[in-house]
């Protein structure tokens, strides 16, 4: 709740309060301790300049308060360590999520400048991968054939876009197929570097799905007075990540502005629309890449639990690499 | 130390170019490592213009920066923005700050402090600063390299390191080579400076100069050699190894079954790790954060004392908490690795020794607080920038915290907090520290002032702007913005806190005007500026009982030292500070 004044993004995780809170106390401590020293420090440059104070003083000042709030400071971080930061990495780093709660585990392989979701399909197995057979475009996890590997036979990869419904464990093993990426998604708070050469496990749950986040981060935006000239290129361009919430002057609910919409809206003397972002919940590369870092960007779909399932089951069914697929996928990015 | 060697009459290049006194040579590291802060601030004046307007031509320079920087337009291009990030932050850590506080303001004033004549081994020392110059030559050439320069991050992590600069580069002199080659010629620099530091502090102190009649900024000194020297040497020989990884196709950091670009990397063997680079790295990098830290410390220590009149509170408090801090900074490196996939039982170990290590610094700091009490404070410019450290630096350190707790740093790491933190310590903390300690030494190193009028129009805008440029970035970082991101706009947050980053940017081109009148106070007063006697601060160490500039072999007669460093305001003395190398016969 006070959170939200520590600037971080809405949060839709199970686990992500505890992190949230482990921060909001770490800053409040932060503050606290920076007003003290502070004021102190003020006090002392009023009080002591030589203009007031000619003489100073050869022996030492008493330490006694100083010593109490160094022991005040390190009983503070001994408590935030062991009450709060070693318990939640324990849970988050060595408890991942067994059979009995039925997680979904996935596959997420990291390239420049890409995320590739590869999901076992119905039979919830993985099938074999080799680096020779990774071809950028119709097989970016290097899968083998189905006929060498029944297990790959239903396999599915989604790439960018991370398919999973709320409420149910994911498990994800992690890594990477070039250089060291970190797989960060911020309103879930997850962060974990993918490396070549290591698969590392992640898990987390959502308890919201896109919608129900997109209600979270709705809010009103203030249309610019004109449709034309800068200020209203600079409007729609700056709201090109976010979409309408509601249906204004004709204009479907879901729909990114564009500047005949603009037109349209101010004409029709609408001043103020709720908008949200389109895609909510980004996965962002946090460890540098290369040149394409800074667009190494997934977007997360997360489902009710029919949903998921039914677009499950008919991602399945496809065939594994279709190309038409692959291009489908590479719109919607550009729809969005 | 007979006197007679000092009595030749060199000529012109070997007294001022090739010269082997510390004071030559402290200003040598002075100027070229003040040159190279300025460079490395103006690669991030540039790539601050692609920050806060993405995608638009960078006005003045656009044009002039060449293929491998920006297009046609002149709009930074990622990958161009990639290396000025490299470049940016190798500069102002390796041929910048490290080069300043240690090769300039250690060279130049330890000696003079112990009442030494010299270091103890002047080639040596002669030799540390020409291998820096040559480091700083060969990493500046890689700008003009087919590729341009290095572009994969001041922590060059492989594989991405590896395979950086390969295409279209000539198979040798390409940007992260030569990035390498650089690196191991500056850090060559600091390990003959660093024992050449050592031996000299032991050795040649004066008579009655004992330990703890050291000046703080000594001490700083003596602990920063000790991180110098044992720190180094695994970042040279990992340095060697990610050489032979591009060279020679040898394969330390790479994995099996790497794939780059749809491609098969064949021409690797596998089976190396990309952890073992980031182990030796921040082996190295951790401590380094502390040599960057360190003496500036010392320098606040002296300043502050000097200009509160009393004795700096809890001396060997300071010392002892400094050793322990040398000691710690060994320990905590794997803190830079929460995230690599570390289990309970390691991030446990190191969240535990980076909250210890937070301890001595709150000690440190408090120590420096408390000094002002009851004190009788002069508002100089250096007592500014003195003053101005403290709560910077506890911003710094108190925004460690965060990051130091495996748990938090989950969400933060990895992101403009981050670049928030550390710039508090090292920019607004350290270069404010060294700052001050420019116009505190100054008029012992040419016998003139620097302008005060002038010192105070560099002081408060870069107060100012310090803060306005990295007060917004923890905002931005807590949005979740991930750091090295050549547009944060793809993001819906990064469009939400993109008044934060214009603040950053805006801020970011006042500080470099903050500077002018710094560069042009600096090079004035240096001959022009009002001449001064040998002690103007009316200061304690044995530095001020040289002649200002003091000659060849420093002292006119070798100083005794009778007491401590920072004999201020003695009750029922004449005068409000006794100098260490007068006897008390001439003080009452």
């Amino acid at each position: 709740m006070i959170a939200s004044s520590f600037w971080l993004p809405p949060d839709i995780s199970t686990h992500g309060s505890t992190i949230d809170l482990i921060i909001e106390y770490v800053h409040w401590f932060m503050v606290v301790l920076f007003i003290a020293w502070g004021s102190y420090f003020l006090y002392c440059l009023v009080r002591f300049r030589a203009g007031a104070n000619p003489k100073a003083t050869y022996r030492d000042a008493k330490a006694k308060p100083s010593k109490a709030a160094e022991v005040v400071v390190i009983i503070i971080e001994a408590i935030l360590l062991v009450g709060f930061s070693i318990p939640v990495w324990a849970y988050y780093r060595s408890d991942p999520p067994g059979n009995d709660k039925n997680p979904l585990v996935v596959r997420v392989v990291a390239q420049q400048f890409a995320w590739n979701i590869h999901y076992p399909g119905p039979d919830g197995k993985f099938g074999a991968t080799k680096p020779e057979l990774v071809d950028e475009a119709l097989n970016p996890v290097g899968l083998v054939d189905g006929s060498e590997d029944p297990a790959a036979a239903d396999d599915y990869v989604s790439v960018n876009i991370f398919h999973m419904p709320k409420d149910r464990d994911v498990l994800v093993r992690l890594s990477s197929k070039d250089v060291i990426h970190s797989f960060a998604v911020p309103l879930l708070r997850v962060k974990q570097d993918a490396i070549p050469g290591m698969e590392i496990p992640i898990w987390f749950k959502a308890e919201k799905t896109n919608e129900e986040t997109q209600e979270i981060m709705r809010r009103p935006f203030d249309l610019p007075e004109s449709a034309e000239g800068e200020e209203a290129e600079t409007f729609v361009k700056e709201n090109r990540l976010r979409i309408t919430m509601d249906e204004y002057a004709g204009i479907p609910a879901g729909m990114t502005l564009s500047m005949d919409h603009l037109k349209t809206l101010v004409d029709a003397g609408v001043t103020s629309v709720d908008m949200a972002p389109g895609f909510p919940v980004n996965i962002q590369c946090a460890q540098l890449c290369g040149l394409g870092h800074y667009r190494m960007k997934g977007q997360m779909k997360i489902y009710e639990t029919a949903d998921f399932e039914a677009w499950y089951a008919d991602a399945g069914k496809e065939e594994v690499f279709d190309e038409d697929d692959f291009d489908d996928e590479e719109e919607d990015e550009e729809d969005e | 130390m007979s006197s007679d060697h000092h009595d030749h009459n060199p000529g012109f290049i070997s007294k001022y170019v090739f010269s082997v006194d510390h004071k030559v040579i402290g200003v040598q590291y002075t100027v070229t490592s003040l040159l190279f802060l300025l460079f490395g601030f103006t690669l991030m004046m540039i790539m601050r213009w692609q920050l806060a307007y993405p995608g638009e031509s960078i006005p003045l320079v656009g044009g002039w920066l060449g293929q491998y920087l920006v297009d046609n337009n002149g709009v930074l291009l990622p990958e161009g923005y990639n290396a000025l990030g490299a470049m940016h932050g190798t500069i102002m850590v390796f041929l910048g700050v490290v080069p300043l506080a240690v090769g300039g303001f250690g060279n130049y004033v330890m000696p003079l402090q112990i009442g030494a004549p010299d270091m103890a081994f002047p080639k040596l020392n002669m030799a540390s600063y020409w291998v820096y110059f040559a480091g700083g030559v060969t990493m500046l050439s890689s700008f003009f390299v087919p590729g341009g320069a290095a572009n994969s991050g001041w922590t060059a992590y492989p594989p991405l390191s590896n395979i950086a600069n390969t295409v279209g580069t000539h198979p040798f002199w390409n940007g992260q080579t030569i990035w390498l080659l650089a690196m191991v010629l500056l850090i060559t620099s600091s390990l003959l400076g660093s024992v050449n530091f050592i031996v000299t502090i032991i050795h040649l102190r004066v008579k009655g100069l004992t330990m703890f009649r050291l000046p703080f900024f000594v001490w700083a000194q003596f602990v920063t050699s000790f991180l110098l020297l044992l720190a180094f040497p695994p970042l040279e020989a990992a340095g060697v190894l990610q050489l032979m990884d591009r060279v020679f196709d040898t394969s330390f950091f790479m994995p099996s079954g790497l794939v780059v670009s749809g491609v098969v990397q064949e021409q690797y063997t596998g089976g190396g790790s990309p952890l073992l680079w980031q182990h030796l790295f921040w082996f190295l990098a951790h401590p380094e954060v502390y040599v960057l830290i360190l003496p500036a410390i010392g320098i606040v220590g002296e300043i502050i004392a000097n200009n509160t009149r009393r004795p700096l509170w809890g001396y060997k408090t300071l010392v002892y908490s400094i050793i322990f801090l040398g000691f710690m900074s060994f320990v905590v490196w794997a803190h830079h690795m929460f995230l690599t996939g570390m289990g309970t039982a390691m991030s446990t170990f190191f969240q535990t020794t980076t909250m210890i290590i937070s301890i001595p610094s709150v000690v440190i700091l408090t120590a420096l607080l408390l000094s002002l009490w009851q004190a009788s404070i002069r508002f100089t410019v250096p007592m500014l920038f003195a003053l101005s450290f403290l709560p910077m630096f506890a911003i710094g350190g108190l925004t460690g915290l965060p990051l130091g707790l495996s748990a938090a740093d989950i969400q933060l790491h990895d992101t403009y907090y981050v670049i928030g933190h550390f710039h508090y310590v090292v920019a607004p903390g350290t270069i404010m520290a060294l700052l001050g300690g420019v116009y505190f030494w100054f008029p012992k190193v040419t016998g003139r002032k620097m302008s005060t009028m002038l010192g105070h129009l560099h002081f408060w805008p870069s107060f100012v702007f310090m803060n306005t440029i990295f007060f917004p970035m923890f905002m931005v970082g807590l949005a979740g913005i991930s750091r090295r991101l050549w547009d944060q706009t793809e993001y819906v947050q990064g469009i939400d806190v993109q008044g934060w980053v214009r603040m950053s940017s805006w801020g970011a081109w006042g500080l470099g005007l903050a500077q002018l009148p710094f560069i042009i106070n600096f090079f004035y007063s240096a001959v022009a500026g009002k001449k001064v006697d040998a002690n103007p601060w009316k200061a304690t160490t044995l530095e001020w009982a040289a002649p200002s500039p003091p000659p060849h072999g420093n002292f006119a007669e070798v100083p005794v030292a009778y007491r401590g460093p920072y004999e201020y305001s003695v009750p029922d003395a004449k005068e409000d500070f006794h100098p260490q190398h007068v006897p008390d016969t001439q003080l009452t």
